[in-house]
């Protein structure tokens, strides 16, 4: 047991840092609050493309009615998830501007631009000897821009700051109204940054004969990306997850603010392709790990543990537990079953708790990657969705929540027979604390 | 009246344990202000409360809180935490308060 403690002592002492580095870290947070400021406006743009893909709408419109029908809300979904990048860039500068105490809207807004100085102005068009000018192609501010517009959103931020912070700004004299001097005071910092970003463009252009946009997304963003969408990627994030949790630590949190722009990225790259043509490239996304790991009862999937004790297990340290966690449970919290079992630093536990989360994501992954079950269109999902409804909704099917069943059924086989030997510990300590009162009593009698 | 504020990664799985601790100041006829918040949120509304507890998952906070507020910030026992013991949570705070 010394053993055991001092090793645990250890990790714990590696995992807390790198929990708090993770979750503090003023870029991390930028990014995340980044991403938060797009939810809203991608969860609009989700709900529409649910109901143009309800699966029933064929059989009372006729495909022509249908193929209006869809394009109607066609704009829904171009203006929120078609230009994410756009709300991304914006968020960064502004959350990072925000978090130096500088002023955040000019931030937000020179990132913006910065970002758009980037962009080419033009598309090409097959069977169109000469790019058609005067545009602003709509997938680079979309997916495939995502990476550069993170790159852009911090670089540009910074720059901004640093510039404000250095006072190098023109100041008014006072009685100048407030709005009038703070447009002013941004003056120098935005032509400067401004300044940098175009540099920039014109060197990768003129030099380099291409542009930023295709030169990150070739260089950075598609071999992250891919790699993310693998399974021994995906299973090494989850086993950390399962690893920060063992330790009492928010391991999806901590996890996430590595892996989310990956993952948003992959759903965002799905959502495009299935609003365009039904097809969905990425089996890996964000609505993966929460449908199919978070979304079965919490981290760890652990409902299927909670609906295992309530039926099976006698023990009342176990069965009061059960009844606390159901809940909250259903809603996929598990913080009750995580402190309360408890799961944190419990060697009996330590084994289905990893072990059956790496199963469950293996198995969805070859359920998907097999055509069985189509993997998730990207659009988004709240996590606190119960199972079984989280999954036909992230999958457009049927078979989406049913393997969420299938998950269910494997989490509970592999925890039986660690609960059950809990279950026997529990019952001998509870029958010899009754003893011992018992005979305490016969004394006292 | 004791304003007591709980922070986690998403206020979800502190606000369980916040209508424990609200019943229980109720039983005491103790009149307390209780609620739970996400970790951005935790850092506006830290000025409105007079103690901070934060979910043991989210331990990792501690420093950066206390960094930002002078006022007591104390991560919560585990324990009380996974039973969602509004009394042990609740009696926490008081101390902290002094």
């Amino acid at each position: 047991m010394t053993e055991n403690s001092k090793w645990f002592d250890l990790l714990s002492r590696f995992l807390m840092p790198m929990a708090a580095f993770l979750n503090n870290s003023r870029y991390l947070q930028t990014l995340r609050d980044a991403f938060m400021l797009a939810f809203p406006i991608t969860m609009f743009g989700s709900l529409i493309v649910v109901v143009a893909n309800l699966p029933f709408l064929d059989k009372f419109m006729s495909p022509g009615v249908l193929d209006a029908f869809k394009t109607s809300l066609g704009n829904a979904p171009s203006a929120t998830m078609g230009i994410m990048s756009l709300f991304v860039v914006f968020g960064i500068g502004y959350y990072l501007s925000k978090s130096y105490e500088v002023e955040a809207v000019f931030g937000g807004v020179i990132a913006l631009v910065s970002f758009l100085l980037l962009t080419p102005f033009f598309v090409s068009v097959e069977n169109v000897a000469d790019p058609v000018g005067n545009v602003i192609p709509l997938d680079r501010l979309g997916a495939k821009g995502m990476f550069l517009a993170m790159i852009t959103g911090f670089l540009a931020g910074e720059i901004y700051r640093f510039i404000v912070q250095k006072n190098w700004t023109i100041k008014m004299p006072a009685g100048v109204p407030t709005a009038v001097a703070k447009s002013f005071s941004a003056l120098v910092p935005a032509l400067l940054t401004l300044t940098v970003f175009l540099g920039i463009n014109i060197a990768v252009t003129s030099l380099l004969d291409t542009n930023l946009h295709d030169l990150i997304f070739n260089l950075v963003q598609k071999p992250l990306v891919n790699l993310g969408n693998g399974l021994f990627p995906t299973l090494i994030a989850i086993f950390f997850v399962q690893l920060f949790w063992f330790f009492g630590l928010h391991g999806q949190v901590i996890v996430n603010s590595v892996m989310d722009p990956i993952w948003n990225t992959l759903s965002l790259e799905n959502l495009n392709a299935y609003t365009s043509n039904g097809e969905i490239p990425n089996i890996i996304s964000k609505q993966f790990i929460e449908i199919y790991t978070v979304g079965i009862g919490g981290s760890g999937s652990t409902l299927a543990v909670v609906v295992a004790i309530l039926l099976f297990m006698r023990s009342k340290q176990m069965k009061q537990i059960g009844k606390l966690s159901i809940g909250p449970g259903i809603f996929n919290v598990n913080e009750p079953m995580i402190f309360g079992l408890p799961i944190v630093m419990n060697p009996l536990i330590m084994i289905p708790w990893i072990v059956a989360p790496l199963i469950t994501v293996t198995v969805t992954y070859f359920a998907m990657s097999t055509g069985i079950v189509p993997p998730p269109t990207g659009v988004a999902v709240p996590w606190t969705v119960p199972m079984f409804i989280s999954g036909m909704m992230a999958t457009n099917s049927l078979a989406g929540g049913l393997l969420q069943l299938v998950n269910f059924a494997i989490i509970m086989a592999v925890w039986f027979p660690f609960l059950v030997f809990i279950d026997r510990l529990n019952l001998k300590k509870e029958r010899e604390e009754a003893n011992t009162t018992q005979e305490k009593n016969q004394q006292i009698g | 009246m004791r304003k007591i504020m709980l922070a986690c990664s998403s206020g979800m799985s502190t606000s369980i344990l916040v209508s424990k601790m609200q019943e229980h100041a109720k039983g005491l006829g103790e009149e307390a202000k209780i609620w739970a918040v996400g970790q951005d949120q935790a850092m506006k509304e830290m000025s409105g409360a007079d103690v901070i507890l934060i979910g043991p998952q989210m331990r990792f906070l501690l420093s950066k809180f206390q960094q930002a507020t002078d006022k007591p910030v104390e991560v919560i026992d585990m324990m009380a935490y996974g039973m969602a013991d509004g009394k042990a949570a609740y009696e926490q705070a008081v101390k902290l308060m002094g």
